[in-house]
């Protein structure tokens, strides 16, 4: 069967009304999963799996990427209205959603998010239609050495996420890497930092340290703040309008976060969280304006929401076609490829073209839906910040402590929760930024890891760092990305003498 | 002041419910207790049979290899009405294990909670990590059986494992082997038991941690040489010529269009096995008529079509064993995995 | 003024890294592997105290805005220190008496503590969100949430 043949079945599976029905039911629950801090789509499509045994496969597949992306799509609501991200990819979004939200544009960031999704996943499942069976081939190009040049060139970019003290910034950084060796070394065995722990021997999870930096440390602002009136009190609130120059404002990150989010998303083991964090430093570092970043910059939201829909999807090729996950949620998705008879590897695209393209012909559909379905309802939802302060403090308490509860179901989260939300609160008191700690934190992990991977292979000599193309350009941009800003201010500084 | 009265309500409601929760709990004992002697009077004629609702434990997160075989065991077991109960399962993510045991083991005695688990319940003790090991449960039933697998990129130096431990006893560095887990956990510890087999010095072998499907991708990409993982994981990419096995570490070879060509370890000359083994066990003193119930239960689900269609959508292999074969089973095993771990430096 | 926060803060993050760096210095090392478990550590360890020492003597570069955030009212210190109360006792009873009763009473009290005065709403908020949150993830999604001392 040709390709053209198999793209046709695959439409032909997908414009089916079951397939519409299922690709609805999925965006529809993903949504909601995503809205909900603390349970992703790991959980839902693992709890999917049995209820789907015995399905058409192409259907239940399409439904369960349909949960992916959905919450994707609809974790950046809680990260926009409540600094509460839903599930971890769309932490970023709260750097500059949240602060627009607060400044009465709730509405706006809300339809900036749900459009730049829309854009970011639509542009990337293009990429995958096209370039799939090509694509493979970039999935496996990276080996420890390139993933780590990959995080270096992330982790330069520290200084320039934060305002105010570089010190500052770079003590936040450490704290954040540190806490990130936390737990069982991957390449020895050895618990580290554990204090004797067995809750600890797994790290710490990042959703914890987000939520306790971010919406925790927030809240407590909001109760210093409770007399005043709520950030909903403008007319604009749930307004959607969008003008022209945010509109000319978007393309241009929505365009180039879109291909380098699906970029990402191949690379197993990067994922959105990465991809939308790495996007975000990427468009302020290209920015006119980088001081808007943080304050409620229409690019800074654009960027990581087209960023990590994008990686979604990009987190299909290495799956569909070579039967790599390339996450845990993309892991779990090839377990119920398993369950429904299916052998996801290099092999699917030729024995099952109807599941390979029905899946990717799915998405347009899907991402159209959700578009469809998240724009009428957020002037709706962004009245809940018309909520009485108090009570929506009680809410966003609550959702925080039942979205960490239900990562691991573990009472020993809920006190880090506390823990990370004190911490976010004095770091904010004593002005040391929060981005740079969980971007050390998310970076670091993976950055020692691919390391001593790499020092492992080549007993110990550096030089494999340069031996592989990918990973040298990747080490020059690092080295170029961290002495730029230096040169610049030095420069600006000579230019005011 | 009007404050201080909202919080000392708070207190005050809470302590009062805490109060009647702790009567509550005391009071569901004594209904246990009281059910206990019936089920005891019952047992008289035989027949255990469970008289509420039964938890299974995974003791990973959702969508792993023990979430699976608890959620899909327990999917047929009430679709085919071999149980009459419901029969939820809970995931108890943690520590490679450890939390989940823990857990288990506050619930000794009982006869409504079972779990599933595989080698790492005999590992993760030896490592130090769980306190907990399989002497502080009831075995109950083995239920699956995994094969590892050694992979090679597809144009790789080595055409059989002969070859590739030749090179390692000249040199062991000059080989990296790469497994999902960490040193001292399943996927390192099946290739160490063949090197040592062959007569490799083990301790010198190189071995790398790559979690996310990192290890097909460095064999793939020639970052790492031999992946050390379970059959299924590397059949498809065999079927499409990207990677060649070496050996499977089953006694015979398996069936299955592509698995049957994948030659055993044995066959090659390397007096050695390795099987994942997975099963299910319940908590310490559970009643012996109770494990005699669900041993029965069991046997019947690994029996059953369904659960054929299920283990072959999988790739997974029977194994039955019962309570006895499989305790003593383990006993041997964790002997064995000792003396490897030991020689490697790694037991704590 | 301004210097003695930052060699305060510089003091405590140099006690950190100390401490840090002494459990890295505590770590088991093996044989063959090239980059150890300890390698990273110490690195961060001693990177951490460098910095925190320069904290101790650097200036001060905060904003008038930075330090209005400091002063931070007393009864807004009570307040917080209160919601921190609320959250502690909500952690340790969860498990005992179960999400939904737990649930309802802290967003009840805790809204309450705030200053919000329509009990009405508040009740009937505090009800129907745990009550809904809880038949989400345990019907809909089987999910188990710790059902306490009711008998759903």
């Amino acid at each position: 069967m040709g390709a053209i043949e198999g793209i046709l079945t695959g439409f032909e599976v997908a414009f089916s009304w079951e397939g519409i029905l299922f690709v609805l039911l999925g965006v529809f629950v993903g949504t909601f999963i995503g809205m909900l801090p603390g349970l992703g789509p790991i959980s839902a499509i693992a709890i999917m799996i049995p209820i789907t045994y015995g399905m058409d496969p192409t259907l239940a597949l399409v439904m369960m990427a349909g949960v992916y992306y959905g919450a994707v799509f609809g974790g950046s609501t809680s990260s926009i209205l409540l600094n509460a991200p839903g599930i971890s990819g769309t932490v970023a979004s709260s750097f500059d959603g949240y602060p627009m939200a607060q400044q009465g544009k709730a509405g706006k960031a809300l339809a900036i998010a749900a459009i730049s999704s829309f854009a970011g996943g639509t542009i990337s499942v293009v990429l995958l239609m096209i370039f799939a069976p090509m694509l493979a081939s970039v999935a496996i190009s990276f080996g420890p050495p390139a993933y780590f040049a990959l995080m270096l060139l992330g982790l330069t970019a520290i200084a320039s996420l934060s305002e105010g003290s570089t010190i500052k910034a770079l003590i936040s950084a450490v704290v954040g890497f540190m806490v990130a060796t936390i737990g069982i070394d991957p390449q020895t065995g050895t618990g580290r930092f554990t204090f004797g722990s067995m809750n600890l021997l797994d790290g710490i999870d990042f959703l914890v340290i987000a939520l306790g930096l971010f919406a925790i440390a927030e809240v407590c602002y909001l109760v210093m703040n409770r007399h005043k009136s709520s950030a909903g009190s403008g007319k604009e609130i749930g307004s959607l309008k969008l003008s022209k120059e945010d509109a000319k404002e978007m393309s241009g990150p929505v365009g180039r976060q879109s291909l380098l989010g699906f970029i990402l998303g191949i690379l197993p083991g990067a994922g959105a969280t990465i991809a939308s964090f790495i996007s975000y430093i990427a468009e302020k570092r290209i920015a006119k304006k980088p001081e808007e970043f943080g304050k409620g910059s229409v690019k800074g939201l654009a960027a990581p929401e087209a960023s990590n829909n994008a990686a979604t999807s990009g987190a299909f090729v290495p799956l569909l076609s070579l039967g790599i996950p390339g996450s845990g949620t993309t892991a779990v998705m090839l377990g119920a490829f398993l369950v429904l008879g299916l052998q996801p590897g290099p092999m699917l695209m030729g024995d099952h073209p109807e599941v390979f393209w029905g899946i990717i012909a799915s998405m347009y559909i899907g991402n159209i839906f959700l578009l469809v379905l998240n724009l009428p309802l957020i002037p709706y939802i962004a009245r809940i910040l018309t909520i009485p302060r108090p009570l929506l403090i009680s809410l966003v308490l609550m959702f925080s402590l039942i979205g960490v509860y239900a990562i691991s179901f573990s009472v020993f989260d809920l006190y880090l929760l506390l823990a990370f939300g004190v911490i976010g609160f004095l770091m904010r008191m004593f002005a040391f930024p929060a981005p740079p700690f969980i971007l050390a934190f998310i970076l670091g992990g993976m950055m020692e890891q691919s390391l001593r991977q790499s020092m492992t292979i080549s007993n110990g000599s550096i030089s494999i760092m340069f031996e592989n193309n990918i990973s040298l350009v990747l080490i020059i941009l690092s080295v170029l990305s961290f002495a730029f800003p230096i040169a610049k201010s030095i420069w600006s500084k000579k230019k005011a003498s | 002041m009007k404050k201080l009265l909202a919080l000392l309500i708070f207190v005050l409601m809470l302590t009062f419910l805490a109060a009647c929760g702790s009567e509550d709990t005391s009071s569901n004992d004594g209904n246990t207790n009281d059910e206990d002697t019936k089920e005891n009077s019952g047992e008289d004629n035989g027949e255990w049979t469970p008289s509420e609702s039964i938890e299974i434990v995974a003791p990973a997160g959702a969508g792993g290899g023990w979430d699976t075989t608890a959620r899909m065991s327990a999917q047929v077991l009430t679709e085919e009405s071999m149980i009459d109960q419901d029969m939820g399962v809970v995931n108890k993510e943690g520590a490679g294990g450890a939390i989940g045991w823990a857990y288990m083991a506050e619930q000794e005695g009982s006869n409504h909670n079972l779990f599933v688990s595989s080698s790492p319940i005999l590992l993760v003790p030896l490592n130090g990590q769980s306190e907990y090991g399989h002497e502080d449960f009831t075995p109950i039933a083995n239920v699956i059986a995994d094969y590892g697998a050694f992979a090679v990129a597809k144009d790789a130096k080595w055409d059989n494992l002969n070859e590739l431990f030749e090179d390692m006893k000249e040199d062991p560095q000059s080989v990296t082997i790469v497994g999902t887990s960490a040193p001292g956990s399943m996927d390192h510890i099946q290739f160490v038991r063949f090197a040592k087999a062959a007569g490799v010095d083990i301790t010198k072998i190189k071995y790398v941690s790559a979690p996310d499907a990192g290890g097909v991708t460095q064999v793939l990409n020639g970052s790492a040489d031999v992946f050390s993982t379970g059959v299924a994981e590397v059949a498809e990419q065999v079927r499409a010529d990207k990677l060649k096995v070496l050996a499977v570490t089953s006694e015979e070879r398996l069936d299955g269009e592509v698995l049957s060509t994948f030659p055993t370890a044995k066959e090659q000359g390397i007096d050695e096995t390795f099987v994942n083994w997975r099963g299910f066990f319940g908590p310490k003193d559970m009643d012996p008529a109770a494990v005699k119930y669900y041993e029965n239960k069991y046997k019947e689900l690994s029996d059953s079509e369904a659960f054929a269609d299920v283990r072959s959508n999988y790739g997974w292999n029977e194994m039955y064993m019962g309570s006895e074969e499989y305790k003593q089973f383990l006993d041997e095993e964790k002997e064995n995995l000792q003396s490897i771990l030991e020689e490697l430096g790694l037991l704590k | 003024m301004v210097q003695r926060v930052n060699r305060k803060i510089g003091l405590i993050l140099t006690l950190l890294s100390i401490g840090y760096l002494y459990m890295s210095y505590q770590l088991p090392t093996y044989l063959y592997i090239p980059l150890d478990a300890d390698a990273v550590p110490k690195t961060l360890g001693w990177v951490l105290l460098v910095l925190s020492i320069a904290l101790i003597f650097s200036k001060d570069s905060d904003s008038e805005e930075q330090k209005a955030k400091r002063q931070i009212p007393k009864t807004d210190v009570k307040a917080l220190l209160g919601v921190g109360a609320l959250l502690l006792i909500y952690i340790i009873l969860f498990e005992t008496l179960g999400f939904i009763i737990m649930t309802v009473l802290f967003v009840y009290f805790c809204s309450w503590f705030l200053g919000y005065k329509n009990h009405s709403v508040n009740a009937f908020v505090s009800i129907v969100f745990p009550v809904a949150l809880y038949s989400i993830f345990v019907f809909m999604l089987q999910i188990k949430l710790p059902q306490g001392i009711l008998p759903f």
